[in-house]
């Protein structure tokens, strides 16, 4: 085990760890890393700094409905016959870690309970005839790799700090995490670490409730929230709290600039949905030249620690110049230094090659949500066991009367038959996604994007019984870009599909590519059923390698079409559905898009003006 | 939560046997039931937040305070951004709710009259006398069903202990039992998994829940109000379950600093000592409930004008709104409305404030539509108030 003091790098993901362990109110921490940065050997040390005999539980990812939320412990139950009921996961993490790897693998009914649990603090125990409150207060650290997909809206919601997303890749770093996986660190020296660190966050956590903070610091964070688009109310107070961890944590009592900074970029910038604008004052729109009061901003840091505590009262004058100024500028550094490489860029992860299957892309049959239990036979299926006790419970006085009489001697305790056998019913999951690739180049791409988005809304709003769901991913210029991952949510689709930028070239292998990405990714989270919905001329005309080197613009025809051609029989192979639509003038045809369909396997529309209808009608017939 | 389905399974198996027995039982088992209440429901007023201390998101909670003054609105959707307070909010609901008189004990919450109806009928021979009955009064129930609920423990199922220890087949009843004459409050109800979307749409639409499974046959009373809360993000939600909800709140981030500085600090506050918090708005929560018995009270002399009728029906007609659902719900919601005021005639300036509420998840959805419903509704009831205006 490597212990939390000998992780070298990932500073900010260890602060964050910090925080959460002298205020575990913030719910929880996110870190998205990629492979082999150390992050889930950061997480599991994690326990090195709280204190003795916090539990610390790991959620395989596989984890079944009844594990994770507990339910009768059969064996037990049989052995003593009365009910003995068995706590799950979450319940087992109770005032301490919950520690999800691969978090945004996790299943979508996994999220769903916990972020259930995490709202209520328990968890609600309504199954099998069980009816219970398990207390499940518990801290989320949950680590992922953003090429595996992103983690569910909801949940981030609930858990206060997301570490922002940095690729490791300073040598230096990782030749000394190799040293310490070989153990060339002095182990005295590693426990004398640890207890000064767990020295300091005791000492902090004592602090917690004696630090105080400003009314103009808690309006500053909340104006970064709003001038960020977060979403919601509930982030406040997590920067809040992690802005007073963060001072407790530095032996002080009151909260500073810093304090407030790394709160914003550890629970306000990764949430962030636009760039803030710098709001022009009217000065500066008098003047066009910033204030001079720029200048003084170094001394201001000191100036403001020594603030008057009457700070507190002034509750009335909110436009106090100088603070918000300063909040402003705390904002802008917080965003500046974090932003570009988290938000803006988000896809650009999921852009990059897929990792060959180093999970399981074996679908389980056996998992999904336990919905209910029918008579069936032992082979078709899971044994449900409690009905399958339930029903042959009433019978057991006159079976074994019936025994007796045969002559027949038996120490079981209980006699069952094959007509009391239940098996389990799963949920089914078997909705199709459907991958929009809207070609966004060109000068007919406002229309086929209307198109595209009237199809994409009444396909999910006619398809709610089947569970179906769409992601869209636009292509134009110099690679595609996946504007909505897998969602049934029509908001969403309506406005991502709203403020998309269209012209330029063909990046037609790159949708391909970046489609056949999306479809394993879901593939991974129970999605069988693939089908590619493209709304294209079939003309390419730039190459994979744009999206990668910026220097290739273009490239020989025979070898686009190579590209498209590996792409689309790899596609065809993996079982992927496709259909082709063409919503170009016939004149203007050259039969490309008939082509590509071939490729594909799929089916060629020709739909000039198509109604979205129509082009719905296509994918579903 | 044990104790109190124990308390029940024993009222129920109860039933199953002699009328006599029962009765001669009852006492006993009735103070167990009693008990056990109590303390649950004071552990609940000690975890809530308070409804009167929540800032902001005025359209849910006066859908919510509607709900109480008249059930047959039909319940109440909650849709919007997260970290809102949606669960907030109907959590606290529970505080501010009026008290109902039930048969003591009865864990299906039925009145007298339900009571005689049904055991009576099932006993055929010697009828319960009213005088017989023992009534309490209970805080309306305010039932929380989780996602991860199956479908045994939300129609109820036989007693599996009972089952294996002696044989019996005793029912024991699930959440919709608990749920009767109370609240049914379901979080993230657009991840609903679809079997129980379709068990509630059934039960919704009867007001009974029938148990036929492993051997057992029961039928009891199952009228409560559906109260759903979910992100539009995280899904769409099946379009009849949709159309069971009476109304339609929608709930955004709040952007006012001014506000989001109270909620915090309210918050904080809370957290640091919930206990001396609660003793503190005690007064604002006991005006709020006094406020909705009033209102309660009033509704039964809450009249509508004709005329009003007519532009509620031209209102619908105009918006193109299928069935008669619209109408009706517009036309309760504005009687509660104006009861809540403290009005006894309802005019269109009470339907002006509720029809968003009542008709924005009614409209037909149109994909390319661009305009909000809301707005929609308000252009189409200006042109039905003016043409009221011109006509008179």
């Amino acid at each position: 085990m490597i212990a939390f003091t000998d992780i070298v790098g990932m500073d900010l993901a260890k602060q964050a760890l910090m925080l959460l362990a002298v205020d575990p109110s913030l719910g929880g921490v996110v870190i998205p890393s990629t492979v082999g940065s150390g992050k889930s050997t950061l997480a599991r040390a994690f326990a090195d700094i709280l204190p003795d005999g916090t539990p610390f539980v790991e959620l395989p990812l596989n984890v079944t409905e009844d594990r994770l939320i507990g339910g009768v412990d059969l064996e037990a139950t049989l052995a003593s016959g009365v009910r003995v009921v068995q706590h799950g996961v979450l319940s087992k993490a109770h005032k301490g870690v919950l520690y999800v790897d691969s978090l945004s693998l996790l299943d979508s009914s996994a999220v769903s309970h916990i972020m259930d649990a995490m709202s209520r603090g328990v968890v609600l125990v309504e199954r099998e005839g069980l009816s219970e409150v398990h207390p499940a207060d518990f801290m989320l650290v949950g680590t992922y790799d953003p090429s595996d997909g992103e983690v569910r809206m909801g949940l981030l919601d609930r858990i206060g700090i997301i570490v922002p997303f940095t690729p490791v890749n300073d040598y230096r770093a990782r030749k000394q995490i190799v040293n310490i996986v070989m153990g060339k660190r002095d182990e005295e020296d590693t426990q004398d670490e640890l207890r000064m660190l767990r020295g300091l966050i005791d000492a902090a956590r004592e602090q917690l409730h004696k630090v105080s903070m400003t009314n103009e610091q808690i309006k500053g964070l909340i104006q970064t929230a709003i001038s960020l688009g977060v979403e919601g109310n509930r982030v406040d107070i997590f920067a809040i709290r992690a802005a007073i961890a963060n001072a407790a944590l530095s032996q002080r009592t009151e909260v500073d600039d810093e304090d407030l900074k790394l709160a914003m970029k550890l629970v306000l910038v990764p949430r962030a949905t636009r760039m803030p604008e710098r709001e022009p004052s009217p000065e500066e729109m008098a003047q066009e030249e910033p204030p001079p009061q720029e200048e003084e901003q170094p001394e201001q840091e000191g100036e403001d620690e020594n603030a008057p505590p009457d700070e507190t009262d002034s509750e009335a004058d909110e436009e106090q110049k100088d603070t918000p100024d300063m909040i402003e500028e705390l904002m802008m550094d917080a965003v500046e230094t974090e932003l570009p490489d988290n938000i803006l860029n988000i896809s650009l992860a999921s852009k990059k090659k897929a990792k060959s299957g180093s999970r399981g892309e074996a679908l389980n049959n056996k998992r999904g949500r336990f919905v209910r239990s029918q008579p069936g036979e032992i082979k078709s299926g899971k044994v449900a066991l409690i009905p399958t006790l339930i029903s042959a419970a009433p019978w057991q006085a006159s079976r074994k009367a019936e025994q007796a009489r045969k002559g027949i001697k038996t120490t079981a305790a209980l006699i069952i038959g094959k007509e009391d056998v239940k098996i389990k019913r799963f949920r089914d999951k078997s909705g199709t996604l459907f991958i929009f690739m809207v070609d966004a180049s060109g000068s007919m791409a406002l229309n086929r994007m209307r198109q595209a988005k009237g199809a994409v809304s009444s396909l999910l709003q006619n398809a709610y019984v089947h569970r179906d769901q769409v992601s869209l991913i636009s292509f134009r210029g110099k690679h595609a870009q996946v504007l909505l991952p897998p969602s049934q949510s029509v908001d969403r689709a309506k406005r991502e599909l709203d403020v998309l930028p269209t012209g330029g070239g063909t990046p037609l292998a790159s949708a391909l590519l970046t489609g056949w990405e999306t479809a394993k990714q879901a593939r991974t989270k129970g999605i069988t059923q693939i089908m590619f919905v493209m709304i294209t001329d079939g003309r390419g005309n730039i190459p994979l390698g744009a999206a990668y080197d910026p220097t290739v613009t273009k490239a020989p025809k025979e070898d686009l079409e190579k590209e498209i051609e590996a792409l689309a029989l790899s596609i065809q192979a993996d079982g992927i559905a496709s259909i082709v639509v063409d919503t170009q003038m016939n004149y203007l045809s050259r039969g490309e898009a008939p082509k590509l369909a071939q490729k594909l396997g799929g089916r060629y529309f020709y739909l000039p003006n198509a109604k979205a209808e129509q082009i719905v009608e296509a994918a579903l017939s | 939560m044990t104790q109190t389905a124990k308390a029940a399974k024993k009222t129920t198996s109860a039933k199953a046997s002699a009328t006599k027995e029962a009765k001669a039982k009852a006492p006993a088992e009735e103070k167990a039931v009693t008990e056990v209440k109590k303390p649950a429901a004071k552990k609940k007023s000690a975890l809530a937040f308070p409804f009167t201390s929540i800032v902001g998101q005025e359209e849910m909670k006066l859908s919510l305070i509607l709900n109480i003054i008249d059930p047959r609105i039909g319940g109440v959707l909650v849709m919007g951004h997260r970290g809102t307070g949606k669960s907030t909010t109907v959590r606290a609901l529970a505080e501010v709710l009026p008290f109902i008189p039930r048969v003591k004990g009865d864990i299906y919450n039925r009145t007298v009259e339900q009571y005689i109806e049904m055991e009576s009928g099932a006993k055929g021979a010697s009828a319960i006398k009213p005088e017989d009955v023992k009534t309490e009064l209970i805080p309306v129930p305010v039932v929380d069903l989780p996602l991860g609920a199956t479908e045994d423990r939300v129609c109820g199922t036989i007693d599996i202990e009972k089952a294996l220890t002696s044989g019996v087949k005793a029912f024991e009843p699930g959440l919709l039992a608990q749920s009767n004459r109370g609240f049914l409050y379901i979080d993230e109800v657009n991840l609903l998994d679809d079997h129980l979307v379709d068990v509630l749409l059934d039960v919704a639409a009867s007001g009974k829940n029938v148990v036929e499974r492993e051997g057992i046959s029961i039928r009891h009373p199952a009228r409560f109000v559906l109260v759903g809360s979910g992100n539009p993000e995280e899904g769409e939600l099946r379009p009849q379950l949709l159309d069971r909800f009476g109304l339609h709140a929608r709930i955004i981030t709040i952007n006012d600093v001014a506000k989001r500085v109270q909620i915090v600090k309210l918050r904080r506050e809370y957290d640091e000592d919930p206990e001396a918090f609660m003793k503190k708005v005690t007064k604002e929560q006991q005006k709020l409930q006094k406020k909705i018995v009033a209102a309660q009270q009033l509704l039964p002399q809450v009249t509508m004008d004709d005329a009003v009728l007519t532009d509620i029906a031209r209102l619908c007609m105009n918006l193109g709104i299928d069935g008669h659902r619209g109408e009706l719900t517009i036309t309760r919601t504005a009687h509660a409305f104006a009861a809540w005021e403290g009005d006894k005639e309802v005019t269109m300036k009470h339907v002006r404030e509720i029809a968003g509420l009542c008709l924005r998840h009614r409209l037909r959805k149109d994909p390319l539509e661009t305009v909000d419903a809301g707005e929609k509704i308000d252009r189409e009831l200006g042109k039905v108030l003016g043409e009221a205006e011109a006509a008179a």
